[in-house]
């Protein structure tokens, strides 16, 4: 394609370095998905709206098919591969397994990091929190009723 | 009650730690060395020749491999040309918007998106036909060429109807319709103290899968040998599909079924034929994602559906007669389910006279496919409002009323096949005893006074209003096939051919841990290509544990068959009377120092130079019998009759699911299915302008409920034991749809005193209906 000048960008990613090379209009799902072969975060819609490409870059939701991968040179990323410790699943994934809030399982990355944001900047969230933080990630599949059980007995199970 | 130890256990996902830790790989996460990507150029019209297709500068755009036409693409017969698999790319008419009508193959994603572009096609806009009333008059144009015979393989994956549909005998939009009669229709209604009648609408609407559609293919020159990545609902459907279009046996066809983000029965075939034409074309792998816009554009959609309806009912109560016309609009395709909508409308309650007609109507959009419970929601919504609207009329119980005329096992179906069991009436039971039911007459109260000092209609105030409906599916049948062996350390694989969306593999598990009585750590369940699997049908129907869960049963029984067979000889003991398989040994009965372990058993019948045959046990049934599911459900609403806005603030949903394997899936299902039918109440709707063109192919406004728009969903599992089903169960994925837009419906009449017969119930519409704008 008739390309603008490739350049390097350095991402912290689950806490390591990385570095891509590339096209300035690329977003920064492409990136990480295509350069970084991180492919948990999902392309539902490239248009900002499913949610299912959510990423944690410096410490905010953002739904990364809508960021230029330029736009985070620098940043620190959570992506889903980030989110367990060794073994040990976050709490928000483990819930999410128990309380049989995973179907298709494509909406999960960014609906769990939406989760984890939430929980980092409210630990005892209400239901309408709950809700209200996850209303920009589409499940299709499960009516969110699960999804909200699953957040809130993470909430519970980290205090 | 159950003796069971695993099934009918709530048990988390066995697949659920790849799911949570984004290590579940789906199509679009597929690289291959040397891969093309692929972008597909769509029509901009609903309706057009096409006079040329310069693809000159596209070609020569760098990175662009190839530029494909139908000009390229092989010939089939005329008569294939009805089935839309066969229509690759458009040639020489485009017949809905969105239709295919070039490939470009690049070297990224971009380029190949950069080069559609440059494609040069001069079209000759035809008369489109878009309104499936109008299409069926005799003067309107036709949306396609006329078709002859009609490919329906796939939509026989959703519903066994043992009806035959009748083609028009003459060059028509009507591609095929049914026609049930029983008693005296005109009779009926003499007889009835109230007779309705409505002509009722629902939108078009999509699946709404949030993994876009995606298939990878590779062909090896050498060998013939293609293999195809995809998120499909039915890999052995896909591979027969792509056989016979590309002439290509079996055996050298692999399809490998990978996580599949979504289908609802969507994603059954779309694009692999295209991309394995295209990747023998090329010998190299090609790989077509599709944006949300293509999905939404030229993807298989849910039906256009009009219902011109009259019923009848005593003044006890019980319905006299029903008259139904249903016109479904199929789009520029056949596959509208014409003949499940007319059985349905007419099948859920006892009407001693009936005469249903049902039409599959060809217009310039997209063409339809499944979607959970295929073509149920529109007629239930005409039928199961319509009820409510006679009780209404006789000051009538709506849901005593249902419970009246309710089917039940061995009463006959418009069809004039027989109910074998079935649980409508028990469904009904438990939304009776639910809160939000009962809360019913506190609402009408509460708002009542308000109504009646505001006149009629109730116009001002926010007003509550609880309805409920009920609604039923069917089934799908298919044959199915699976392995079970026992591994080297005496652990256990289940091999099935089933592609897993709704946690089939873990329910498929515990019917193996429980058959075998040991723990479910020791079970695992791979889901095989078409290469290696025993075969399975299509992920539809709500039949997947129905049919593959029997065979993964009977296998099992196989397994236990033979280990008991060889622990006797061992143990010398008679295998009939004297064993039992406890905990991953087989023991003597009574003696639990005589036994022999599973590990054991894998190491004499696996080991160098072991005396026993490797156990492996085979399950293949047939399926014969339905198991229809069905729900009753019950919401309450708020409603703002100065902007029309609707607020569903409860919700509780009973269905049937013979016996629930996993309590956990089940509800998941209902849970689901509810917010989907809440989502065609209220938001949904694929909009097109006058030349077809569809108005809202992104998520921002085709609108989807989100977390914010729904309540927390109650579920009330219900357990009637089907014939045929493992331990009873029966398929539980499509009902819990069906009813969502009568429900919605119901209760806003029942806040604000007015009726709306057109779903979506948009604040426009409801501001209509109150005569306010």
């Amino acid at each position: 394609m008739a390309t603008a000048q490739k350049r390097v960008v350095h991402y912290t990613v689950n806490g390591r370095p990385y570095e891509a090379y590339i096209e300035p209009n690329r977003t920064l799902l492409e990136v990480v998905r295509d350069e970084l072969r991180l492919t948990g975060a999902k392309e539902g819609c490239g248009t900002g709206d499913c949610g299912a490409c959510s990423m944690i870059v410096n410490g905010r939701l953002v739904t990364s098919c809508l960021m230029l991968a330029p736009q985070a040179d620098g940043a620190e990323i959570t992506t889903i591969e980030g989110l367990a410790q060794d073994s040990r699943l976050h709490p928000v994934q483990q819930a999410f397994i128990e309380k049989g809030a995973v179907q298709c399982g494509f909406c999960i990355p960014g609906m769990i990091l939406a989760g984890k944001a939430l929980l980092d900047r409210n630990p005892h969230p209400t239901e309408r929190e709950i809700r209200e933080a996850i209303a920009g990630n589409l499940c299709r599949c499960t009516g969110y009723t699960k999804m909200v059980e699953a957040i809130a007995a993470a909430a519970e199970a980290t205090t | 009650m159950s003796t069971y130890r695993t099934v009918g256990k709530p048990i988390a996902r066995v697949e659920g730690v790849h799911k949570v830790t984004g290590r579940s790989v789906y199509t679009a996460d597929i690289q291959l060395p040397a891969m093309l990507h692929c972008k597909l150029l769509h029509s901009p019209h609903a309706h057009a020749r096409i006079k040329g297709i310069d693809t000159t500068k596209a070609r020569v755009l760098e990175g662009v491999e190839r530029v494909v036409t139908a000009a390229d693409l092989p010939k089939f017969e005329p008569r294939r040309m009805s089935n839309r698999a066969y229509n690759l790319l458009a040639d020489g008419e485009v017949i809905f918007h969105g239709q295919p009508v070039a490939a470009v193959l690049a070297r990224d994603a971009a380029t190949a998106e950069e080069a559609l572009e440059l494609i040069e096609v001069e079209y000759e806009e035809l008369p489109t036909v878009l309104d499936p009333i109008e299409a069926m008059r005799e003067d309107a144009p036709l949306a396609r060429r006329p078709v002859s015979e009609i490919d329906r393989a796939e939509a026989r994956g959703h519903a066994t109807v043992e009806v035959e549909e009748k083609a028009s005998e003459r060059p028509s939009n009507v591609a095929s319709q049914v026609k049930f009669t029983r008693g005296d229709i005109e009779q009926g209604f003499a007889e009835a103290d109230v007779v309705i009648e409505r002509t009722w609408r629902s939108a078009i609407v999509h699946q709404g899968y949030i993994e876009p559609h995606a298939t990878v293919a590779d062909y090896d020159a050498a060998s013939g040998e293609l293999t195809i990545w995809t998120g499909t609902q039915g890999q052995f459907f896909v591979r027969d599909q792509v056989s016979n279009i590309l002439r290509i046996p079996e055996t050298k066809i692999r399809v490998i079924g990978l996580e599949l983000g979504g289908g609802f029965g969507g994603k059954i075939s779309l694009n692999q034929p295209l991309v394995a034409v295209l990747a023998r074309m090329v010998g190299r792998p090609v790989k077509l994602v599709f944006t949300r816009s293509d999905d939404l554009t030229s993807a298989t959609p849910s039906p256009q559906c009009v219902v011109e309806l009259k019923t009848g009912m005593k003044k006890d109560g019980s319905l006299t007669a029903i008259k139904a016309k249903i016109v479904y609009d199929s789009g520029a395709f056949p596959g509208a389910p014409a003949a499940v909508g007319a059985i349905l409308i007419g099948g859920s309650y006892n009407f001693p006279n009936l005469e249903i007609e049902s039409y599959e109507v060809l217009t310039n959009k997209v063409s339809v496919g499944a979607y959970r419970a295929p073509g149920a929601h529109n007629v239930a919504f005409a039928i199961e409002s319509q009820l409510d609207m006679m009780a209404r009329e006789l000051e009538r119980d709506p849901l005593e009323v249902r419970l009246k005329n309710a089917v039940g096992k061995g009463d006959e179906m418009p069809s004039k096949a027989r109910y074998p069991s079935i649980g409508l009436k028990e469904c009904l039971e438990a939304i009776r005893d639910t809160e939000v039911w009962k809360s019913r007459g506190q609402q009408r109260e509460a708002s009542l006074p308000i109504r009646q000092a505001a006149g009629k209609p109730a116009t001002t105030g926010k007003l509550r209003g609880v309805g409920m409906a009920a609604g039923g599916w069917g089934g799908g049948l298919q044959p199915a096939s699976a392995h079970v062996e026992l591994n080297g350390d005496g652990t256990i694989t289940v091999v099935v051919g089933a592609n897993d969306i709704t946690g089939t593999n873990t329910s498929f598990a515990q019917i193996a841990a429980e058959e075998l009585n040991v723990p479910l750590e020791m079970v695992n369940v791979v889901t095989g290509d078409t290469r290696t699997a025993p075969f399975a049908g299509m992920t539809g129907g709500s039949k997947t544990v129905f049919t593959v869960g029997r065979a993964v049963k009977a296998a099992a029984e196989d397994v236990r068959q033979q280990l008991f067979a060889i622990a006797a000889e061992r143990l010398e003991a008679n295998p009939e009377d004297d064993l039992e398989s406890v905990d991953g040994e087989i023991r003597v009965k009574g003696s639990p120092d005589k036994s022999i372990s599973f590990r054991r058993l894998a190491g004499i019948t696996t080991g160098f130079g072991a005396p026993y045959a490797p156990v492996i046990g085979r399950g293949a049934i047939s399926a014969r019998q339905q198991a229809p599911g069905f729900t009753a459900q019950a919401a309450e609403v708020e409603v703002d009759p100065e902007t029309g806005e609707v607020t569903v603030l409860r919700w509780a949903t009973a269905q049937d699911a013979g016996f629930a394997i996993n309590p956990l899936s089940v509800a998941g299902q209902m849970q689901g299915g509810t917010t989907q039918g809440m989502g065609i109440a209220l938001w949904e709707e694929m909009v097109y302008d006058e030349h077809g063109r569809l108005l809202n192919p992104g998520l921002l406004d085709y609108r989807m409920p989100t977390a914010l728009d729904v309540p927390e969903i109650e579920t009330h599992i219900v357990e009637v034991p089907s014939e045929e089903g493992p331990y009873g169960a029966r398929g539980v994925g499509e009902p819990s749809i069906v009813p969502g837009p009568a429900v919605i419906s119901n209760a806003i009449e029942d806040a604000i005193g007015v009726r709306v017969t057109e779903v979506p119930i948009t604040p426009e519409r409801i501001l209509r209906a109150l005569g306010k704008i």
